[in-house]
């Protein structure tokens, strides 16, 4: 099989694979976002595979693989640092939210204890 | 309340101090002061909340363990939801010796300060000094300190400390979480606070001295650079 056929197809599947995550609710579209973006660039670049060279020999690459692998890296390294953010985040909201989840306890077992001496 | 009319917390965080906190809270309530101990137990999975509970303070239980910085502010948050004046941060362990409770409160009460740092090494003293390759670290963070802020605290991993109204509303929004005694000096100088050091006596916790510890001081030291490098280029600075 050609090799653009088999680049066509992995990126589009990409595309589906991620469609499909978010149709089942597995993905929100606000991290869905990121992926569906990269996988449409890859089956744009797949189809225009002309392009991608170009742009390889425009920026210097010797070899267009190069190219390819050089932009995947990027990729991969924003998205990494992109979900650390999304990481950090979360770790901060759960810890805002244990620290009010034990001040609440405490003030719960304060109020029952008024009332026992109160009945 | 005391002499001054003022409401004092003292904040004790504790994870799995079952066998030291009980001992602890009482010697504080045993003081001459009157105060009020909370014990922020950091999700202990030993008796460390029965314990305080039966020694007489105050127990806030996080769910699970989120370490000494997110404890000790919600010490803080407890202080400003039920309005104390000053709060002191002790160790639950028994480190600090609190026969300095009122030494250490003393500059708060006399509007002297903001912020007070309990010091083993303000004058030379007979109590616990900690270990060589310790005091080599934080004889470095006491001048990493003084260059970037131009406050010299000679004891800047000291957990003993009292902080005023200002202090306890600016920390129950903020506090920092990694390595919170030197880079709470650093956010407490941004955010324009006085700052001073008391001499206090420490006891020993842990004795001997490995090279794996010596390791981890090395690592300590590092990683406690780069928070408070990374402290120094934050925005939102909150001001007192």
């Amino acid at each position: 099989m050609n090799i653009h056929v088999v680049a066509i197809l992995v990126s589009i599947s990409i595309f589906l694979l991620v469609v499909d995550l978010v149709r089942r609710r597995r993905l929100t579209f606000k991290y869905a976002m990121g992926w569906l973006i990269v996988s449409a660039g890859a089956i744009f670049f797949a189809v225009f595979y002309r392009l991608l060279f170009a742009c390889a020999a425009l920026l210097g690459f010797e070899l267009p693989s190069n190219f390819i692998f050089f932009a995947l890296f990027c990729v991969f390294v924003f998205l990494s640092l992109l979900l650390t953010v999304f990481l950090c985040q979360q770790n901060s909201r759960n810890d805002v939210m244990a620290q009010k989840i034990a001040l609440l306890e405490f003030e719960i077992k304060e109020l029952k204890k008024k009332f026992n001496g109160l009945r | 309340m005391n002499n001054f009319n003022q409401k004092i917390l003292i904040i004790v965080p504790a994870f799995n101090e079952c066998g030291n906190i009980g001992r602890t809270v009482q010697e504080i309530r045993g003081s001459a002061l009157s105060v009020d101990v909370l014990v922020i137990d950091d999700g202990s999975i030993d008796n460390t909340a029965k314990e305080a509970l039966q020694a007489g303070g105050q127990v806030v239980s996080l769910p699970f363990n989120l370490g000494i910085g997110a404890a000790v502010q919600t010490g803080f948050q407890y202080a400003q939801i039920y309005q104390y004046d000053i709060a002191v941060q002790i160790d639950g362990d028994g480190q600090h010796d609190v026969s300095f409770l009122g030494k250490i409160i003393e500059p708060i009460l006399q509007d002297e300060a903001d912020m007070v740092v309990g010091s083993r090494f303000l004058e030379k003293t007979e109590g616990f000094q900690s270990s060589f390759s310790r005091r080599v670290g934080i004889n470095f963070f006491v001048h990493l300190i003084n260059v970037l802020t131009g406050v010299k605290i000679n004891d800047p991993t000291s957990g003993f400390r009292a902080y005023n109204k200002k202090m306890i509303t600016l920390f129950s929004a903020y506090y920092p979480q990694d390595f919170p005694e030197p880079e709470a000096i650093v956010v407490s100088q941004q955010a324009g606070a006085r700052i001073i050091e008391v001499s206090v006596l420490m006891r020993a916790r842990e004795a001997g001295e490995s090279s794996i510890r010596y390791f981890k001081t090395m690592y300590y030291m590092v990683k406690v650079t780069l928070a408070i490098l990374l402290h120094m280029i934050r925005q939102k600075r909150t001001k007192i």
